[in-house]
């Protein structure tokens, strides 16, 4: 029995290369990532354990900075060679546009370091001199001997010779915000640190460990001591939760991918089981008992398996590389140190047992089949046509399915929007695509003749014989398209949901404050000048500051804020969930709902604001939407004055007058803001963009992840074609005899593609439109939906497209052998 | 073989060899045949099995290319045809029916007689639509599957399919070959008819002596080459001459 099934698979090794590349993309995508994030981490640990390499002992903060005093005690520590101090705080670097560098503050450091390097020019000397890091650099192009400004905690400028850049090593918050490197003594000024973050030691002899114990009785309980190995493996493990975070969000594609390679498996075994009935029949005849049947189908899924595995780690080495490689070449950016590119055990074990397992589950229920192939079947010479009925069992289960789907889907999208509500609403999800692969065969003859209405029509008779063998098979066509639908639907589901979330952020910034500048500062807060010089344009309709201070409601620490009271009644709307904000005047409080969750504070009720010695009673009017622009607790701005004084701003939101020259409008905003380097301005249509890129880059990223599983589905489709054309040798070519032409045959087949394409696709779009609409109803209560019909269509032509793609190699042997061959064939 | 010339050819062969594979693996199917098979008559091929009757046919019928020599349909040299022409041709003149597997199971008995038609984009006369359906007897089975007919029907389907075109000249091989001897009986019944009523020209490669006897004349191949013919033959006088070859 194994020689026979070891012959067959040579024998047909053809046919079994696409199931194979199916399995091999799925693995090969497991094993990269694995290989991947492996690479990553070797290559962090590698970097850590050099970075801590120079450092014998650290003395690091607990909460409070380490007092400037301790690095003369820790110096003087009998064994100590050298101690120098890590600063770090703000450094907020000025760029060539005059406006501070980024979205985030840059850090400030000092030199001499450990664990930073000089990578050009020389460590600061003087109290003049400052260096950055190499990314920022390049990107403000500065030079060595350029002249750069940082602002200091009372955000005035101070100039430094740039005399160096350095490297940031594997500080990944620094590598984020760019840094400045100043002598320890101007770090402490600029930055207004009152003290270390750390102190480095290096041995003049003795050990690490004795000279952690000798250091650690002189700096006292406010402070952490380690020896370099332990700095190493404490910065490797904060390190390691975030390629977990990699690692898990990219096996979750790829399990995606192995469920959709899994279908494809199960659906060209039954194939191949069907084909070869009389096959296996004659075996029966011959003495074959059905263990023996089921064995050699499972034995021929398990070789099948074990090779195309084998194969995928091969492919996952060299997709790991890959990604590697370009996050290197293209992401310079990004510091992410790459060790060498290796298969681990774990590595080769899971991948493995994963293409394995997959493919002898896959080919279970065929094999199963297999074993109820009656001997007489060897006699029969018609081959028997697959007629599908809906059984009973078929029908209860979709029944009960499709019930418990709705049913979930219902409650999730009636609950309060929460966490719990998108999960019922996704288990619902996972529900109703049961339901669809239970009601596969039965849905997708239907689909088939509406996806082939219009080729049917166009095509003639390749188009309506193409209907029809799209639909004659339902069982094989349902397999084939529903491994395509769960691409489309994951596609779909977040094209749907990114549209819609878009689409609220949106309204809500328009319904709330329709915005078209926002003014804010990087670090401190906008003088009032700014606001000052504002005031009194005739092209800004509106300037709205916003200002708040720590204070205290009902003697907890809460900030309290205000607004300019002249544009609540205009410009400014805030959405309330009880009460309104039109009852807002002196004497009142509006606060947001999660504080009056936190104090069970509710319209009505008396609460004290203002500060621990001075509080005031106001009557609560209004409980804001947390999605609301205004403070958490809003009070009157002549009651903050009063009680606050007049503080500056934390944002200033303006509006232009309608009909006004924008251009004029923003040179105001940007005139009036120029002289401070931290406040910045954005326009509205900046936010959106920033927030459009940002949202259309991960749609990008899950999208081109989710193509994986597509092309794999296409590759299935490809198989059931070639499959088929096989099966049809003899019916080809009596149409070619009849007078069909090569094109014409090879014009039946696409069109056959195209269907299954296009039902995979239509079924596809359906559940994710509709689950995107879902999960959307539980993330806030008032969601504007929002289809996005352009790339819905796109799924879909694309589908079809791919079907189309897929069939050109099937549909070009079919078209290319003889018809005299086939006619002979057996 | 002189009087071929004489009648009017639906179908000619001048020199026709056929010559499968090369060097030491050649087989020699047609060493040069000489043949015409004239209009409205029904023609059978007989002969020992390999003795190349179906690969003459496949030659004739311009689904095989063949090594050298000529093949005429009506006027058309064939043998200059592309493929591309070569399946036009087929279309608008040449009716095929099969031992086995002549029927497309995903269509029902009526669009399976149509197909050659709505291939080449060509109305069906109703008229005759009518007669083939009642000379074969199939109008209540024109709903039907294949798989819902027997054997039998299929073939009536496939021959009914074949006259519907009213080609130039069908090619038939061994169309009884898989049926019981009364509906084989009944198939080559109908062929006849259609030869005598339809004015249709039938070529017919047969094993079955019985079969060979509804034809018009029989042609006799062995190794290759024409060996005999016989007019107007009886299954005695076929079965006589098939003895004698075999001597
Ligand atoms: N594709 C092929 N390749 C090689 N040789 C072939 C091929 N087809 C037929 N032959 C050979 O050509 C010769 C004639 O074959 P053909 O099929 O025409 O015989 P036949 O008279 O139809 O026989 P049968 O009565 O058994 O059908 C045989 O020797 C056969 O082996
Ligand atoms: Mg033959």
């Amino acid at each position: 029995m194994f020689r026979t099934t070891i012959m067959g698979l040579l024998a047909h090794r053809l046919r079994l290369v696409l199931t194979s590349l199916a399995i091999i993309l799925g693995v090969g995508f497991i094993a990269g990532t694995f290989v991947l994030t492996d690479t990553i981490d070797a290559g962090f640990s590698q970097s850590f354990t050099a970075a801590a390499d120079k450092i014998d002992v650290a003395v690091r903060s607990k909460d409070d900075p380490l007092p400037p005093s301790l690095l003369a005690k820790i110096g003087s520590v009998a064994g100590v060679k050298d101690a120098q101090p890590v600063v770090s705080g703000e450094a907020p670097l000025i760029g060539k546009d005059g406006k501070t560098v980024g979205e985030l503050v840059t850090a400030g450091v000092s030199f001499p370091s450990y664990r930073l390097d000089v990578t050009s020019g020389k460590a600061p000397a003087s109290d003049g001199e400052a260096l950055v890091d190499t990314s920022t650099a390049r990107t403000q192009g500065f030079r060595i001997g350029d002249t750069i400004g940082v602002l200091d905690q009372k955000n005035v400028r101070h100039d430094f010779r740039l005399v160096g850049t350095f490297d940031v090593g594997v500080d990944q918050s620094l590598a984020a915000r760019g840094a400045v490197a100043y002598t320890p003594a101007t770090a402490m000024r600029m930055t207004g640190a009152t003290g270390y973050a750390e102190i480095d030691v290096t041995t003049a002899g003795p050990s690490r460990e004795s000279l952690r114990t000798a250091v650690a009785a002189v700096a006292g309980s406010g402070a952490k001591v380690q020896t370099g190995e332990e700095v190493a493996s404490d910065l490797a493990a904060s390190n390691g939760a975030s390629t977990e975070y990699l690692k898990v969000g990219l096996l979750m594609f790829g399990f995606i991918a192995l469920l959709v390679a899994g279908l494809v498996i199960y659906n060209t075994f039954g194939i191949l089981v069907a084909q070869r009935m009389r096959e296996l029949a004659l075996l029966r005849c011959i003495g074959a008992t059905r263990r023996q049947v089921f064995g050699s189908i499972m034995l021929e899924s398990a070789i099948v398996g074990l090779v195309s595995s084998i194969l995928g780690l091969a492919a996952g080495l060299g997709m790991g590389w890959l990604a590697v490689f370009l996050l290197g070449t293209y992401q310079p950016d990004v510091e992410v140190p790459t060790g060498t590119v290796t298969l681990s055990p774990q590595t080769i074990v899971i991948g493995l047992a994963t293409g394995l397992i997959m493919t002898v589950v896959a080919a279970l229920l065929p094999a199963r089949q297999a074993t109820k192939v009656a001997p007489v079947a060897a006699l029969r010479t018609q081959t028997e046509e697959h007629t599908f009925r809906a059984g009973v069992v078929r029908i209860v289960f979709a029944v009960l399915f499709g019930l418990a789907a709705a049913g979930l889907t219902y409650m999730g999208v009636t609950a309060k929007p929460d966490e719990t509500a998108l999960m019922t609403v996704m288990a619902g999800g996972v529900l109703a695509f049961f339901t669809v692969l239970i009601l596969g065969p039965v849905v997708v003859t239907p689909l088939s003749g509406l996806a082939g209405w219009l080729p049917g029509r166009l095509f003639g008779v390749p188009g309506r014989l193409a209907t029809e063998n799209s639909r004659r098979n339902p069982k094989r066509s349902a397999t084939t398209t529903i491994a395509l639908t769960i691409g489309v639907t994951l596609m779909t589901f977040m094209a749907v949901l990114t549209a819609t979330m878009r689409a609220t952020a949106d309204q809500e910034l328009d319904s709330q404050f329709p915005a078209d500048y926002r003014v804010a500062a990087q670090t401190g807060d906008i003088p009032h000048a700014v606001a000052e010089a504002l005031r009194g344009h005739s092209e800004l309709a509106t300037v709205a500051e916003f200002r708040e201070v720590d204070g205290k409601l009902d003697d907890e620490d809460y900030p309290i804020g205000t607004v300019t009271s002249s544009v609540l009644e205009t410009a400014v709307r805030p959405k309330a969930t009880s009460g309104s904000a039109d009852g807002f005047k002196p004497g009142t409080v509006m606060i947001a709902d999660y504080v009056a969750k936190q104090l069970k504070i509710k319209v009505g009720d008396d609460v004290r604001v203002g500060t621990a010695k001075n509080a005031t009673p106001l009557r609560v009017v209004a409980i804001l939407d947390s999605q609301s622009l205004l403070p958490s607790i809003t009070v009157p701005e002549q009651f903050f004055d009063e009680r606050f004084g007049k503080t500056d701003d934390n944002q200033i939101l303006i509006t232009a007058a309608d009909g006004a020259d924008l251009d004029k409008a923003r040179a105001i905003v940007d005139n009036a803001t120029q002289p401070y380097p931290a406040v910045k301005v954005a326009s509205s249509t900046e936010i959106r963009g920033q927030f459009d890129e940002a949202i259309n880059g991960i749609l990008s990223v899950v999208t081109g992840l989710l193509g994986l599983a597509i092309v794999i589905s296409l590759l299935g489709i490809a198989n059931t074609l070639s499959l088929s054309v096989h099966e049809r040798t003899r019916e080809s070519a009596l149409l070619r005899a009849l007078g069909l032409k090569r094109g014409q045959l090879r014009g039946m087949l696409t069109v056959e593609a195209l269907i299954l394409g296009l039902v995979g696709a239509l079924v596809g779009t359906v559940l994710g439109i509709v689950y995107g609409w879902a999960a959307t109803t539980t993330i806030s209560e008032s969601v504007s939906f929002r289809l996005p019909v352009g790339q819905v269509a796109l799924f879909i032509a694309a589908s079809g497209l791919a079907g189309v793609l897929a069939a050109v190699l099937p549909a070009r042997r079919a078209a290319r052998t003889s018809i005299v061959g086939s006619l002979a064939s057996d | 073989m002189t009087t071929i010339t004489s009648v009017r050819s639906a179908v000619t062969a001048q020199g026709l060899t056929k010559v499968y594979g090369t060097g030491d693996a050649a087989v020699h199917a047609l060493r040069g045949i000489d043949v015409g098979f004239a209009t409205e008559a029904f023609t059978a091929i007989m002969g020992p099995s390999g003795s190349g009757k179906s690969t003459l046919m496949h030659c004739l019928a311009g689904l095989d290319s063949v090594t050298d020599g000529h093949v005429s349909i009506g006027d058309i040299e064939i043998t200059r045809l592309n493929d591309k022409r070569l399946t036009l041709l087929r279309r608008e003149r040449v009716g095929f029916i099969f031992q086995a597997f002549n029927l497309l199971p995903t269509l029902t008995a009526e669009q399976n007689i149509l197909l050659p038609l709505q291939i080449a984009g060509r109305q069906a006369d109703q008229a005759l639509f009518d007669r083939v359906i009642d000379t074969v007897g199939l109008r209540d089975r024109l709903r039907h599957k294949p798989s819902q007919l027997s054997g039998g029907q299929q073939q009536r389907v496939a021959v009914a399919r074949a006259l519907i075109s009213k080609p130039q000249v069908i090619f038939a091989d061994e169309p009884t070959g898989n049926l019981d001897s009364r509906s084989g009986a009944e198939v080559l019944a109908f062929l006849r008819t259609s030869v005598r009523e339809l004015g249709q020209t039938i070529v017919m490669v047969t094993h079955d002596p019985v079969a060979a006897s509804y034809a018009d004349r029989v042609v006799f191949l062995r190794d290759g080459l024409l060996v005999r013919e016989i007019e107007q033959p009886t299954p005695q006088t076929v079965l006589d001459t098939l003895v004698a070859l075999e001597a």
